[in-house]
């Protein structure tokens, strides 16, 4: 188990809901608190629409809560906040820049010195196995590679704190295991702060110090679970008897709050 | 290579096929030369009309030149134009929300009735005939870059967001090149209605052009000089849309392949 570090993102309360428009009330998520230390990896799961996406863009700032309030670093949460990595379901490159110039947007954007970003550019590609492919174009590339190109991109500016919605979705199941061990590798290497929503329950337990478990809509979070796995995990500790209890108990948790 | 040869063979054998069933027709028929001119008259006019001296009022190209100039400028403004509305209007929806019934509006006005009134207003010079291309070619630029600005992938503006990346950014990087293949979509229209108001406003009143060209022509029933003309209008818009692709491809050379891979 890693060590926890002072406390990083500490989010209260949170509701959010939306106006349908039949003009009916939606709640996706309520009266959720999380905390984050850091240097800690923490997954959330949970049944499609159980509002985790919503948690994430409230935490990045993208979308404002009905109620509550997050606390990043000290400071209240009121627009999106250049310390954060985004990764989405979708890699969300831009068809038109080439891989380097993508993984360059955040830089771009945030007007940061363009060549020591270059030199981390490079070696971030080289982690995940892009060598050679800085200057091809999105459409060159597998959706693998892609996606591996939205997570160095998402690094770059060096956050403290990187949020993950589904990255690994859209991938077939041999993909997702070797994006999953990537992304241990940069954990690893960084140490950054993760939050990490996905819908595999054993994504969660192999990647996480802390799994938290959401119910359906309304979102609400029904247990937390603390992965004491050490570090670097291998694909073998999927099918150790420990591993199965947590992945058991979690499924059977949300098997009694939805079919999932 | 093989396939583009064997296509150019084709239309060869085509267009011989159409001139020949156009002389039987007229051998058959005995239709006058004022109704529909013979092929060879046509090219005779052709030949004539692009190898007189092109200083002189009987060359094509003295004519032509204008008559492109005027379409260039219009397609210029009009194109400039109905990108930068197009702009503002997916900017600020008041904007939008005010001038989008003129817009609608005007879109449905037959627009070449208005050519009469340039006449009044501009002359008989290059300044009405520019005026009316620019004023067919900017609607459908306009409107089809604004569905370009509108319909932008959320995921994108959302990567912006998270980045807190200001408007100008969130207009300079994402929105103007996600616009940009819908926007190429209204210039390549844009360019042809240009030609077309380049002409429109020549019929109606101008010293110089094809235009004016082939209402000389057709008040002597030159029918075989008009036709000459219709030939080199035909090349000359051609010309106007292989340039136009020829920018869109090197522009929005992403166009192909901007959809989501995991667009399932």
């Amino acid at each position: 188990m890693s060590e926890a570090g002072p406390l990083l993102l500490d989010a209260r309360g949170l509701r959010k809901q939306y106006d349908t428009r039949e003009g009916a009330r939606i709640t996706a998520l309520e009266e959720v608190s999380v905390s984050l230390a850091d240097g800690e990896f923490v997954s959330v799961v949970g049944p499609s629409g159980c509002g985790k996406s919503t948690m994430m863009k409230l935490i990045a700032g993208i979308v404002k809560p009905s109620a509550g309030e997050i606390i990043y670093r000290g400071q209240v949460v009121t627009r999106a906040q250049r310390g954060m990595g985004v990764v989405f379901q979708s890699p969300v490159l831009l068809p038109w820049l080439t891989v380097l110039e993508n993984v360059l947007v955040p830089i771009r954007v945030l007007r940061m010195d363009r060549a020591p970003a270059s030199a981390r550019a490079r070696e971030l590609l080289e982690l995940v196995g892009l060598t050679g492919f800085e200057s091809k174009y999105p459409s060159e590339l597998s959706g693998g590679m892609q996606q591996r190109v939205g997570i160095v991109r998402s690094l770059i500016h060096d956050p403290g704190l990187l949020l993950m919605d589904e990255p690994f979705g859209a991938l077939d199941a041999l993909t997702r295991e070797r994006m999953s061990l990537a992304l241990q590798r940069i954990w690893l290497a960084n140490r950054k702060t993760v939050f990490f929503i996905t819908h595999s329950i054993l994504e969660a337990v192999f990647l996480s110090d802390r799994v938290i478990v959401m119910s359906a809509r309304p979102g609400r979070i029904l247990q937390e679970f603390t992965i004491p796995f050490p570090r670097p995990r291998d694909f073998d500790l999927t099918s150790t008897a420990e591993f199965g209890d947590f992945a058991r108990e979690i499924r059977h948790l949300l098997g009694a709050s939805v079919d999932v | 290579m093989k396939a583009r040869l064997r296509e150019a063979f084709w239309l060869l054998v085509s267009a011989f096929v159409a001139i020949g069933i156009w002389q039987t027709l007229i051998s058959l028929t005995g239709l006058p030369k004022y109704v529909l001119p013979p092929p060879g008259a046509v090219w005779h006019e052709l030949v004539a009309g692009l190898t007189a001296d092109p200083s002189s009022r009987a060359s094509i190209w003295y004519q032509l030149s204008d008559t492109l100039v005027a379409t260039l400028w219009g397609f210029l403004l009009g194109g400039v134009g109905g990108v930068s509305l197009a702009a503002v209007m997916a900017e600020f929806r008041f904007v939008q929300k005010v001038l989008f019934p003129y817009v609608v509006g005007f879109q449905s006005l037959p627009k070449v009735a208005i050519a009469p009134l340039y006449v009044i207003w501009f002359g008989y010079e290059m300044e009405p005939k520019v005026a009316m291309s620019a004023t067919l070619a900017f609607f459908p630029v306009l409107l089809n870059a604004m569905q370009g600005f509108v319909a932008i992938e959320r995921d994108r503006m959302e990567l912006f967001a998270s980045l807190d990346a200001s408007r100008w950014q969130r207009f300079v990087m994402i929105k103007l090149p996600s616009a940009a293949p819908l926007i190429f979509a209204g210039l390549n229209l844009g360019i042809v209605y240009a030609l077309l108001g380049a002409i429109v406003a020549e019929f109606i009143g101008a010293q110089r052009g094809v235009g004016v060209l082939i209402t000389q022509l057709q008040s002597v029933s030159d029918t075989a000089g008009v036709f000459a003309i219709l030939v080199v209008l035909a090349v000359a818009g051609y010309v106007l849309i292989t340039v136009m692709r020829l920018l869109q491809k090197h522009f929005v050379f992403w166009q192909a392949s901007d959809t989501p891979p995991d667009a399932s």
